[in-house]
């Protein structure tokens, strides 16, 4: 009784942030819906007994790429009016267009059969180890079948990594505010001070 | 426990909506990117309630995998975006459309 | 699960993600003045996993048939004729690279890096027999080409074609991802054996969904009609060396992965797919035909022409027969070598002031300044639209004939009338650049690098191609055999 409240709890406020997320006039608000789907869509994944991989989803998209966006909308400054233009004109038609998919989809998959779904069957393989948690058995699966894959992934990162770097990194020569340490230690006094002997009411010339 | 159906269901709206929000926001890339990170998280609930009710883990392997590729893919889509931003001072995509015709 | 065949196996990806981290130390360390050692390094291990390639074509037969880490991956002899492809064509496009940056001072080291995990996940893509594989192999290759292709980072329109790649690339991937949650769920397994096992046991519709969602993502991938709108816009976004390679190399690999889908887990279902498969093949030829005519940017040009192109490609996969394969196989191969015989010449074209020519009003006239260079195009472009005794010819008849066989008669014949239709636009080239009078001023010479790789593209676009035919027959059809086990 609990779950099914709490199912449909969450699934409502997925459902409801999702479209507060693709509505929502100012891009930051929309990052925070953002972030409430996400927190809601983990309490479904906890609602299986998927607790890692909704831990998972917390940590990476609400602390990383959440932040992430929230940091790209404000640093640049957007006129967030001017991306509205065409959101009215298109929204009949792509409000009907979505319905008909989402219905097309429901129903095509049979969604709407409740419990007269026939799933595959697993090959048991990667079955749950029924004495150990949810994390310690994604552990035995990952590392012991899917090692390969799991490198690939660090490569995926890496390469993202050196991409945003690449595209977006500018040396900035003598910018303002810049510490530049070496130029710092090989300061000397000879060549930082001055000694001058201006005579009485004449000003010193520098 | 509450049905697979239901999950479908759930995924598939957000999947729905995801769709619409590139639809609906054509000029406004940032809300795009924010729209394919609904279709993901859409995939990564579906991938993790198949898993759970087909009694097998790979489906939750692979949602940390989609989980990782949607990091680095929000982290080069941003900088893109901003690379496009200081060059045009402007994120609309269809202003002057230089790749026309 | 055996370490050392699995290694063995991968070796050219764990090989050449290796020389890709080496490299990038290189690169941190020296700075973009090592861009030109790092770019001889990665053409040279680029050969060197194509030549592992090779020696793997033969030996992956048998019980292990190329088997690596369970049953993620498989180097058998479809992945490595598709792994020659990629790697030679990705070391052909980096051989070229260089001076188009060099030019406004913007090669980085990190470019060949980039290509070279870009053909890591290439190379990933053709051999996955499991949709994880494939999931990770897709992003690691589209990451990377949506840095590339954001390359010229000062430059707006590389950026908005790097943009425009991005969200569409994305948007693909999404549905693909969507397609595959579906599958995996109504099978219960995301390894292509197990998966055409379920499908064997009975075909839910929940799984056809699944199946229709990734073959549209896939279409998206390889530029196929109705989801092509993307790539006249990239084509002519990207910097040109950029374009080259979207053309060529990944055109490859999501050919080569849309193969061995279709065949390998989703071939017992072979009639709910061809429709589809039919559908945007004919389109795809008829658009990519129709859409050249008017286009006045080469680069444009090239971009419908690409589009035109995969629709033959896609005649032989909906033939569904091994022969098909083997004709898409051989289609791709004499493809790849066009169209980066192509994008070379359109590299050689540049004003003495460095500038880059790429419409038709900058060839008019070619032939009196630069006779070599326009008679290659011609060629080239001849090659494309499949005039014979070129021998781009040769592939269209190659996949004609294997429709002709899947009694697909009206597929074949559309696709012959439509390549003629395509093949009239290409007259245009010798109208501009043999009789028209010359406007601008072309530079003289081009380095020897650039006529190596378009002299090695001619020759084999030229009729001294035909000596290929049976070798290019005898490699395709033990390729397409890698199927046929699971037919």
């Amino acid at each position: 009784m609990i779950q099914t409240l709490a199912f449909y709890l969450f699934a409502a406020l997925v459902i409801a942030s999702a479209v507060m997320v693709i509505m929502a006039r100012n891009p930051v608000h929309s990052v925070l819906w953002l972030i409430l789907a996400f927190f809601n869509a983990a309490g479904l994944m906890v609602l299986v007994g998927a607790e890692f991989i909704a831990a998972l989803l917390l940590i990476v998209y609400v602390g990383a790429v959440a932040v992430l966006f929230l940091f790209v909308v404000m640093m640049l400054d957007i006129d967030f009016a001017e991306l509205r233009a065409g959101f009215v004109k298109n929204f009949p038609l792509g409000i009907a267009i979505a319905l008909v998919l989402a219905a097309e989809l429901i129903f095509g998959i049979g969604a709407y059969q409740a419990g007269q779904l026939e799933l595959g069957v697993a090959s048991g393989v990667a079955a749950p180890a029924l004495d150990a948690s949810n994390t310690a058995s994604i552990g035995a699966v990952l590392y012991r079948d899917y090692v390969f894959l799991f490198e690939a992934a660090g490569i995926i990162l890496l390469v993202a990594m050196v991409g945003a770097i690449v595209l977006t990194h500018r040396r900035t020569e003598n910018a303002r505010g810049q510490q530049d340490i070496s130029r710092q230690v090989r300061r000397n006094p000879d060549e930082a001070t001055v000694m001058k002997q201006p005579e009485v009411g004449r000003g010193v010339d520098l | 426990m509450i049905g697979i159906e239901h999950y479908i269901v759930v995924s598939a709206i957000l999947f729905v909506l995801g769709v619409l929000g590139i639809f609906l926001n054509r000029k406004n890339i940032i809300v795009i990117l924010m729209a394919i990170e609904l279709i993901l998280l859409s995939v990564n609930l579906q991938l993790v309630a198949f898993s759970a009710f087909l009694g097998d883990l790979v489906g939750q392997v692979f949602a940390m995998f989609v989980l990782t590729v949607a990091a680095g893919e929000a982290a080069v889509g941003l900088a893109i975006l901003v690379i496009y931003f200081r060059g045009r001072g402007t994120i609309a995509v269809d202003d002057v459309d230089r790749l026309k015709g | 699960m055996d370490y050392a065949t699995s290694f063995y196996f991968t070796a050219t990806e764990i090989g050449l993600s290796l020389c890709g981290l080496a490299l990038l130390l290189v690169a941190g360390w020296q700075g973009n003045k090592s861009a030109r050692m790092v770019t001889i390094i990665s053409v040279a291990a680029l050969f060197g996993a194509a030549i592992f390639s090779i020696g793997l074509f033969d030996r992956a037969t048998g019980e292990v048939a190329g088997r690596a880490f369970g049953d993620l991956y498989r180097a058998d002899a479809f992945g490595s004729f598709a792994k020659v492809l990629i790697y030679v064509a990705a070391a052909a496009v980096l051989i070229v690279t260089p001076r188009f940056f060099e030019r406004i001072d913007a090669y980085r080291a990190e470019y060949p890096v980039l290509m070279l995990f870009n053909a890591v996940g290439m190379g990933m893509m053709v051999s996955a027999t499991d949709l994880m594989t494939l999931y990770i192999g897709l992003e690691m290759s589209s990451l990377s080409s949506y840095v590339l292709a954001s390359f010229l980072r000062n430059d707006e329109r590389s950026s908005e074609a790097g943009l425009k790649y991005f969200v569409l690339g994305a948007l693909a991937s999404g549905i693909i991802l969507y397609g595959v949650s579906l599958v995996y769920g109504f099978t219960g397994s995301t390894n292509y054996a197990g998966i055409r096992a379920a499908f064997e046991a009975s075909f839910s519709t929940g799984a056809l969904f699944g199946v229709v969602f990734v073959l549209a993502g896939l279409a998206f991938k390889i530029s196929a009609v109705p989801f092509h709108m993307w790539t006249p816009d990239v084509y002519e976004g990207a910097p040109t060396p950029v374009t080259a390679f979207f053309a060529s190399a990944p055109k490859v690999a999501a050919m080569g992965m849309l193969l061995r889908m279709a065949m390998d887990p989703f071939g017992g279902e072979a009639d709910a797919w061809r429709q589809i498969v039919i559908f945007a093949a004919l389109a795809s030829i008829v658009v990519g035909a129709l859409g050249a005519i008017g286009q006045q940017n080469l680069k444009r040009l090239l971009a419908y022409s690409s589009i035109n192109n995969v629709g033959f490609i896609m005649i032989g996969l909906a033939a569904a027969t091994p022969g098909g394969v083997a004709g898409a196989l051989t289609y791709l191969a004499i493809y790849v070598a066009m169209t980066i015989g192509s994008f070379t010449a359109l590299l050689m074209l540049r004003a003495p002031d460095g500038t880059n020519l790429e419409t038709f009003a900058d060839i008019s006239g070619l032939s009196t300044k630069r006779p070599a260079l326009a008679w290659s195009l011609l060629a080239l472009m001849f090659s494309l639209a499949g005039i014979p005794p070129l021998f781009g010819f040769w592939g269209k008849f190659v996949v004609f004939q294997a429709a002709v066989q899947a009694d697909l008669v009206a597929l074949a014949a559309i696709g012959i009338a439509a390549s003629v239709i395509g093949a009239f636009y290409y007259l245009k080239f010798i109208k501009v650049m043999f009789f028209d009078e010359p406007t601008r001023e072309v530079e003289a010479t081009s380095p020897v690098s650039h006529w190596v790789v378009l002299g090695i593209c001619v020759a084999i676009m030229s009729p001294l191609g035909y000596l290929l035919t049976v070798p290019l027959g005898e490699w395709t059809a033990q390729a397409a055999a890698s199927f046929v086990a699971a037919m």
